[in-house]
């Protein structure tokens, strides 16, 4: 298992360095500009200078090598630097990634960005979590039952309406109409004491349960599926048949075996954190990491968007493998040599 | 400091009641911006959200009011021909500081911040993005510690580019000293918190999300601003942000409010909030070929060479399509609370804006009917008026875009009242706007009879955009049908008075100018104004002050903004 | 001893009266029954202390269902079933999960019945935690102990059953059934699914465990030979119905049923003399679907000796002399 994940990391590095090469090039040939958005009175020689000072004058290759020096080999050195206190080389004057609109570090943008996105995504992927795997038991063991047609309409529903619709009828409802939440996220909130922390709750309420619900309406689906798989499996009659209570059947044969796809699904969709839930982000004003993707991507600024979709791929990459390495560990039939 | 300090007079006459207020007394002030923050150096953005954002912190020599005035900031007299501080050869412009004028660290503000802006902007690797202020600028001296000279390369009727709004505004030489050129982007710290004169200070900047100030402790106003903190959001979509302060009064006040008319209003029914606009010098106009766009014509179609159009070069004809137009119905339908009627081409700033044309403003089918009928344009047998076998049949062409559509139908039905046919036309707005060479669907080619679209001018001064009608810009094969003059207007007295303004430089002067040849062009007809659109805001009830502008920042005046009490 | 035992093994051990499974069949969106399955309909028989019955017919006749809903992992549709002078149909709940440390089943497919994630020490030793009040390291003793009786070597406890051979995972299928020392075994096609080489030790494993503890078997199998092998009395079963009971000598000897007759007739003789005369009894057409059975007889439609009355009429299951069962018409 050790030398299965040290080599599958070792070939994570090519296939790294392939995509970040990828999405260089592909921002570089999308047609837009940094300069786009500048008013038309702005004459096209302050336009050329502005891209000049953004580093675009240079050749393609030059850009890509430069961006690859800076995400790889400076930002690590800065990170090493700030959390160890020391100073290694010349840390002045050593270039670091730069969002062209902001003009500042990206990855300082990304950390900041971080705990927001973080909580409101983390905790709706948890409480997803928590929601699907008792509706998805509940109904694969009563399939077909009042419990399983509501469970599948309303996961059906959950799954095809899009949250900007849920978010929007949410803050209609809850903000504007009843005035029990706010509905934009104060991301300068902080937590000190009970009062605070209530606030912190109530902001967080909506963009966290709307997203939750999206996410338990498909992870529910999943898990039933998965627990009717295994409903039906001869293994599950041997346990009936060994007088087991009917909870320890579906408690411990029938749900472990079931979890096990459902937990590579949601080791999978892991990443997703990280990425963001751009529009209910938006919706809700959370302001974290999809947010900071979609204005990057409309404001042409480039090096915070390769940067963001790099960390993406190398977070897809990642949890691949743990996803992997989960599923060998849990299901004993799979050995990696 | 005389014009400011009046303007405080009236602010405080009229909002702060009996007792004078005091600084950091209305706790906080929210306010939205949908389109987040990215930085907050104006000089290396070009976002209008940037800019203004800056705006409370860092301030120009001079803003501009509500009306488009200047108004002195960080002096006390606009420099002017008069008072000695241009220049007579208008080459030159001398501003001296205010006395006693501090930083928000408490040091002085000093000519060498503001000499020292001009060459932070100029930096040829500095990628500023305001350096069109500074066009023909030669140098900027230092006279002395309080006064500085502009001089410029050559004559400019105009100085107010340098140091004048919100997109020039002065920096802290020592904090941005180090930043010059190539190093400016990398000045993260200052361009996150630049130190600035302003009425309050940046106390926390979460790029592309969120800026917090509190109020500056060395504001020149002891009283002022009445906030002790503002937040300044960003994020999400107009409408919820009108959502937000109409509806939920959960921020004081939301910017740029592109939202249906009907949804803004039945937002602001809710009666937390009002909804204000600004006007600047967006005109929603109709222009009228006075040319012949006859396919026949060929190569000569829509030209000066293929002669005048066949009734529309009759100026009743023209009158009579304006007097038609009910202006207000086009607002009510397409524009609500972004538009209002008007008979100008020239609407603002009000010094520049003409009252002469304003009979438009009410819609007059009789008098429109009988001035087709005195110039013998009768109702042939199917209706429509024909005069020596000539029939008023308009094609009415503009770009593809609802609210433009309605506009048309509504228009085609009270021309077809008056007996004229109408055929509508809309063309895509990348066509339309392109000016491809090779398509015959520009509005610079103008092979119609009337089109319909919206211009404007950047700033307050009306100078260039007049020129827009001199009888050397008609659009043409010749010059690739570049020009600006889409009427295909040419009068030698409209282009002797855009002579004269290139040369005159007292303000009341250049005004007048443009009010004579805005309505040489409208007594003429050569374009029919229709609406002045204008940018929405929304504001809490219970704040006070908002003055809103589209001359300057919108946040200009945030040092006078308060609490309802 | 032996006398006790003989005297049980007069006793009753397994009385099954008119038991029934059918199967409602769903259609459509609102899922509206249409029909039914009659896997297994209406059959009847005992089993003495210590013997085993063979229940043979065609794949899909219906044996599983029988042998699961004898067990109660169905719940039957009607009928009854006496174990021991106790009615296993009428129980529930805890009563019923008591009784089932007394009837245990092995599986046809050894590998899809044990649980892919429990080691096979911790598969043989749940049914002790459910049911005794072992402790720890007794549970260990216990089914290291099973292992070694079903002939594996104890220390495998700690593996996965996917590390071992079908033939070895039948044995821990046979070694979790005896876990909890009980009186009865359905033993469903337990060596269908394993190698020919391997199924006699299976069979003998399976009778030397039934000498060792006095085992009742219920033996289900598709394959007459087999049967023959270990079974005392033995049934056959067309279409969920049982067609034809007797002991073995009686059935291979002089089969009644056609049926019975049919399947015996396409069993390889030992003896090469009988093999060179035997003669195949083809039958014609395919088997009914228990969906949608003829009505009369079940085998109407293939009998080759079919009358009008068999199309009309369904058989009765009745006793012959010699203790011998079964549902024909044509049979006196
Ligand atoms: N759970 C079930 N639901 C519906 N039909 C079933 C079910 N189990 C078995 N059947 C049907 O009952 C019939 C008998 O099946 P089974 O008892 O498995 O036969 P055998 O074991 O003799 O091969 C078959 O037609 C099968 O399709
Ligand atoms: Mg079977």
């Amino acid at each position: 298992m050790f030398n299965y994940t040290i080599r599958r990391l070792l070939f994570a590095i090519p296939t790294l360095f392939v995509i970040s090469f990828l999405i260089f090039a592909i921002l570089d040939l999308a047609p837009n500009d940094p300069t786009g958005n500048l008013p038309l009175t702005i004459p096209p020689e302050v336009r050329e200078n502005i891209r000049i000072s953004l580093g675009l004058g240079e050749p393609f290759p030059i850009r890509y090598l430069k961006w690859c020096q800076q995400f790889f080999i400076n930002e690590p050195l800065n990170l090493i630097e700030q959390w160890f206190d020391i100073s290694i080389g010349d840390s002045e004057n050593r270039l670091r990634v730069q969002s062209w609109a902001t003009r500042s570090p990206v990855v300082d943008l990304i950390v900041e960005r971080l705990p927001q996105t973080l909580w409101v995504l983390g905790l709706s992927y948890v409480i997803g979590i928590l929601i699907a795997i008792p509706i998805g038991v509940i109904s694969a063991y009563k399939q077909y039952s009042i419990f399983d047609q509501i469970g599948t309409f309303i996961s059906m529903v959950g799954f095809s309406v899009p949250t900007f619709f849920t978010g929007l009828v949410c803050i209609v409802f809850f903000s504007s109409t009843l005035g029990w939440f706010p509905s934009i996220y104060d991301t300068t909130h902080e937590v000190t004491d009970l009062a605070s922390f209530w606030f912190q709750v109530k902001q967080m309420i909506m963009p966290v349960m709307v997203l939750a619900l999206f996410n338990a309406s498909q992870l529910s689906r999943f898990m039933r599926a998965s627990m009717l798989d295994n409903l039906s499996q001869d293994y599950v009659r041997t346990a009936r048949a060994k007088g087991l209570k009917e909870r320890s059947v579906l408690l411990i044969h029938v749900l472990r075996n079931s979890l096990i796809p459902v937990v590579t699904v949601i080791a999978l969709g892991l990443p997703q954190i990280f990425a963001g839930a751009i529009i209910t982000e938006q919706i809700f004003r959370v302001n974290g990491l999809g947010q900071l993707l979609i204005i990057g991507i409309q404001g042409a600024d480039i090096p915070l968007v390769q940067t963001l979709t790099f960390i993406f791929a190398v977070l897809i990459v990642l949890f691949n493998l743990i996803a992997d390495i989960l599923y060998g560990m849990l299901d004993p039939r799979i050995r990696y040599e | 400091m005389k014009k400011a300090l009046l303007c405080t007079a009236v602010a405080a006459g009229l909002f702060a009641g009996p007792a004078m207020a005091e600084r950091g007394t209305d706790g906080q002030l929210k306010i939205l911006y949908w389109q987040a923050v990215s930085i907050l150096n104006p000089f290396l953005s070009s976002g209008t959200k940037d800019i203004e954002a800056a705006s409370a912190v860092i301030e120009p020599l001079a803003k501009y009011n509500e009306k488009g005035n200047m108004v002195a900031i960080l002096v006390d007299e606009i420099p002017t021909v008069e008072n000695g501080g241009v220049s007579e050869d208008l080459k030159s412009i001398t501003w001296k500081l205010s006395d006693g004028l501090v930083w928000s660290d408490g040091t002085k503000v000093t000519s060498a911040d503001v000499a020292f802006t001009a060459a932070y902007c100029m930096h040829p690797e500095g990628g500023c993005a305001q350096v069109s202020n500074f066009t023909d600028v030669e140098s900027v001296e230092e006279i002395d510690e309080s006064t500085v000279k502009v001089n410029f390369s050559v004559a400019k009727p105009f100085p107010y580019g340098p140091f004048v709004g919100t997109q020039s505004p002065i920096l802290n030489k020592a904090q941005f000293a180090d930043c010059m050129g190539a190093k400016a982007p990398e000045c993260t710290d200052a361009n996150f918190g630049p130190i600035g004169t302003g009425p309050f200070m940046v106390s926390e900047f979460k790029a592309n999300d969120v800026v917090s100030y509190v109020a500056n402790p060395n504001y020149r106003d002891p009283a002022k601003p009445a906030f002790a903190s503002v937040i300044l959001k960003g994020g999400g979509d107009a409408a919820s942000a009108a959502r937000s302060v109409l509806e939920t009064g959960e921020f004081d006040y939301a910017w740029n409010l592109q939202v249906e008319p009907e949804i803004l209003n039945q937002m602001a029914s809710a009666g937390k909030g009002k909804v204000v606009s600004s006007y600047g010098t967006s005109v929603e106009r109709l222009m009228v070929n006075l040319s012949n766009p006859d396919p026949a014509l060929g190569d000569k179609r829509s030209t000066l060479e293929g002669g005048p159009h066949p009734f529309l070069s009759d100026i009743a004809v023209r009158k009579a399509l304006s007097l038609a137009i009910d202006r207000q119905t086009l607002v009510d339908v397409g524009y609500g609370s972004a538009g209002q009627v008007t008979c100008n081409v020239l609407p603002a700033p009000e010094i520049y804006a003409s009252t002469a044309n304003d009979a438009c403003k009410t819609q007059d089918m009789d008098a429109a009917k009988k001035l087709l009928d005195d110039a013998g344009w009768v109702p042939g047998g199917d209706g429509i008026r024909a005069k020596d076998g000539v029939r008023l049949s308009i094609l009415y062409q503009t770009s593809t875009n609802s609210v433009r559509q309605a506009t048309q139908a509504i228009i085609k039905q009270w021309w077809s009242e008056l007996g004229i046919e109408t055929e509508l036309r809309n063309i895509d707005g990348g066509v339309f706007f392109g000016g491809d060479q090779s398509s015959p669907d520009t509005f610079q080619k103008f092979f119609a009879d009337i089109e319909m679209y919206t211009n404007n001018f950047d700033g307050t001064d009306p100078e260039k955009y007049m020129a827009n009608w001199l009888c050397s810009d008609i659009p043409s094969p010749a010059d690739q049908w570049l020009g600006s003059n889409m009427p295909r207007y040419c009068n030698p007295e409209y282009d002797a008075l855009v002579a004269k303004m290139g040369s005159t430089a007292k303000l009341e002067d250049r005004a007048a100018l443009a009010k004579q040849m805005n309505d040489m062009l409208m007594q003429d007809v050569a374009i029919i104004p229709l609406i002045h659109r204008g940018g929405v805001s929304a504001h809490a009830n219970s704040l006070e002050g908002v003055k809103m502008t589209d001359w300057d920042s919108e946040l200009w005046n945030i040092a006078d903004w308060k609490r309802a009490k | 001893m032996a006398a006790l035992a003989s005297t049980e093994s007069l006793q009753l051990m397994l009385q099954v009266t008119g038991l029934s499974m059918h199967f409602p069949v769903y259609k459509g969106l609102m899922r509206r029954q249409i029909g039914e399955i009659k896997a297994v309909d209406d059959i009847s028989f005992h089993i003495m202390r210590g013997e085993t019955l063979g229940l043979v017919g065609e794949s899909g006749c219906g044996k599983s269902t029988a042998g699961r809903a004898l067990l109660k992992l169905y719940q039957p549709t009607s009928g009854r079933v006496e174990l021991d002078g106790t009615d296993v149909t009428a129980l529930e709940g805890e009563d019923l999960r008591r009784i089932r440390t007394d009837m245990q089943m092995i599986f046809q497919d050894p590998q899809a019945c044990l649980n892919p994630r429990m080691t096979v020490g911790s598969i043989i030793a749940e049914p002790l935690d459910e049911h005794t009040r072992l402790s720890r390291r007794q549970k260990r003793q216990k089914a290291r102990e099973l292992l070694d009786a079903v002939g594996m070597n104890p220390d495998y406890e700690n593996r996965y059953p996917h590390e071992f051979s079908g033939g070895q995972r039948q044995r821990i299928g046979i070694a979790r059934a005896l876990a909890l020392e009980p009186k009865f075994i359905v033993c469903d096609e337990p060596i269908a699914a394993l190698d020919v080489s391997i199924q006699a030790q299976v069979v003998n494993l399976l009778e030397d465990l039934q000498q060792q503890h006095q085992l009742t078997y219920l033996f289900i199998s598709h394959d007459l030979s087999m049967v023959r092998h270990i079974a005392d009395r033995i049934a056959v079963m067309y279409l969920g119905k049982l067609v034809e009971l007797a002991s073995r000598e009686q059935l291979y000897q002089s089969p009644q049923h056609p049926y019975t007759k049919a399947l015996l007739s396409a069993v390889p003789e030992p003896d090469p003399e009988k093999e060179a005369i035997r003669e195949r009894i083809i039958l014609q057409g395919d088997v009914p679907s228990p969906a949608n059975p003829p009505s009369g007889c079940n085998f109407s439609t293939r009998c080759p000796i079919a009358q009008e009355q068999c199309m009309r009429e369904t058989p009765a299951w009745r006793e012959l002399e010699g203790g011998r069962y079964i549902a024909c018409h044509m049979v006196q």
